[in-house]
């Protein structure tokens, strides 16, 4: 991963509602394997919306996107994701010491 | 040759368990015990007969699976981090995306070397799909799972809670699966019961009887047979007209027992 600073991980992460909505839902379920419309139909949203927020995470690699036939299928990249944790943990245990 | 589920009077009645590769439709209304039932079948096979499970769940939410698993002592998240069971949250259109003969929850099957799976509730398709092509896409769906070798419990909503009419699906589901099981709300003398038989299972004799049951902290418990009653499917039985009741009916109108 690149090196990225602790605001801007922040801010890709949970730097609106919508993204940290997506991430409560992912963490509490990791074995959501769905629409986006589905998806945004699980947080009260609508498609269009999560669909621009979701991107960001994809680029990330906290959450991976697939074409399959006709859908686009959205799931947790689990090994990334907890990659992309122990960096923010990282990022905040040395924001703290500094 | 078969799939214990581990609720051992089930198996008993099943003479020896679910046949392996089959497809059990598991029908009743809403909070007769359906989802526990099944949960209960993959996490017998994951923690007593050494064979990996897949939960299939498309409107409940794994995050209340995992609490509710847990009210009868089941780690789910445990048995996800030793890789012997896994839960899915999808939508039917994604359950019935096929694209080179691969659908987009193999990987995962594959992944967790599951030999049993659990779709709960297979009645969510008929709101997804349209009714023209639902029976094709679970025929389809069926021979899939079959193709994997899984063993496969399938849940769908029964609407009558009550009544003498049953209706297991409209779009001829009870000829597709091999097995069904029927549970149902029964009222016996002023109390809410539940009734458990098995309608059918193909190439196999099975237990004819309605029996009881009970969803108890440590999941499902069959009981005792309604013996004495009649007409329990329709929700209102009455009591069977015994040699015993017909004495004392001639005792008491006619006088000569």
């Amino acid at each position: 991963m690149k090196e990225t600073g602790l605001h801007e991980l922040t801010e890709k992460l949970i730097g609106t509602e919508i993204k940290a909505e997506l991430l409560r839902l992912f963490h509490m379920n990791p074995g959501i394997l769905d629409t986006v419309e589905s998806i945004a139909r699980r947080i009260g949203r609508m498609p269009n919306d999560v669909e621009a927020e979701i991107s960001p995470l994809v680029e990330l690699g906290v959450l991976r996107k697939e074409r399959f036939g006709k859908l686009d299928v959205v799931s947790l990249n689990t090994s990334k994701d907890k990659e992309v944790q122990e960096k923010l943990a990282t990022l905040i245990e040395g924001g703290a010491k500094g | 040759m078969r799939a214990l589920t581990g609720i051992s009077e089930l198996d008993a009645m099943l003479r020896g368990g679910l046949m392996r590769g089959d497809v059990t439709l598991v029908v009743g209304s809403a909070g007769t015990g359906k989802t526990t039932l099944a949960l209960q079948y993959l996490i017998n096979g994951a923690t007593k007969f050494n064979e990996n499970g897949l939960y299939v769940t498309f409107e409940q939410m794994p995050a209340q699976i995992y609490r509710d698993a847990a009210s009868f002592g089941w780690d789910i998240r445990k048995l996800e981090a030793e890789g012997k069971l896994r839960i899915v949250c999808t939508s039917p259109p994604v359950l019935v995306q096929f694209v080179e003969q691969r659908n987009p929850i193999d990987a995962i099957i594959e992944e967790v070397n599951a030999k049993r799976i659990v779709i709960d509730s297979i009645s969510h398709l008929e709101a997804f799909i349209p009714a023209s092509e639902l029976r094709g896409e679970l025929y389809r769906l069926i021979n899939h799972l079959k193709m994997k070798e899984l063993t496969s419990v399938f849940t769908a909503e029964s609407h009558e809670v009550f009544g003498d009419r049953l209706v297991v699906t409209g779009v001829g589901l009870s000829f597709l699966v091999d097995c069904i099981i029927l549970l149902r709300i029964v009222e016996i003398q002023s109390s809410l019961k539940k009734a458990l038989t098995i309608l059918k299972i193909r190439g196999s004799d099975h237990d004819k009887q309605l029996r009881e049951f009970e969803i108890t902290a440590q999941g499902i418990k069959i009981t005792a047979p309604f013996a004495e009653y009649e007409g329990v499917l329709t929700g209102a039985p009455r009591k069977s007209w015994t040699e015993e009741t017909a004495r004392a009916w001639t005792k008491a109108f006619v006088g000569k027992p």
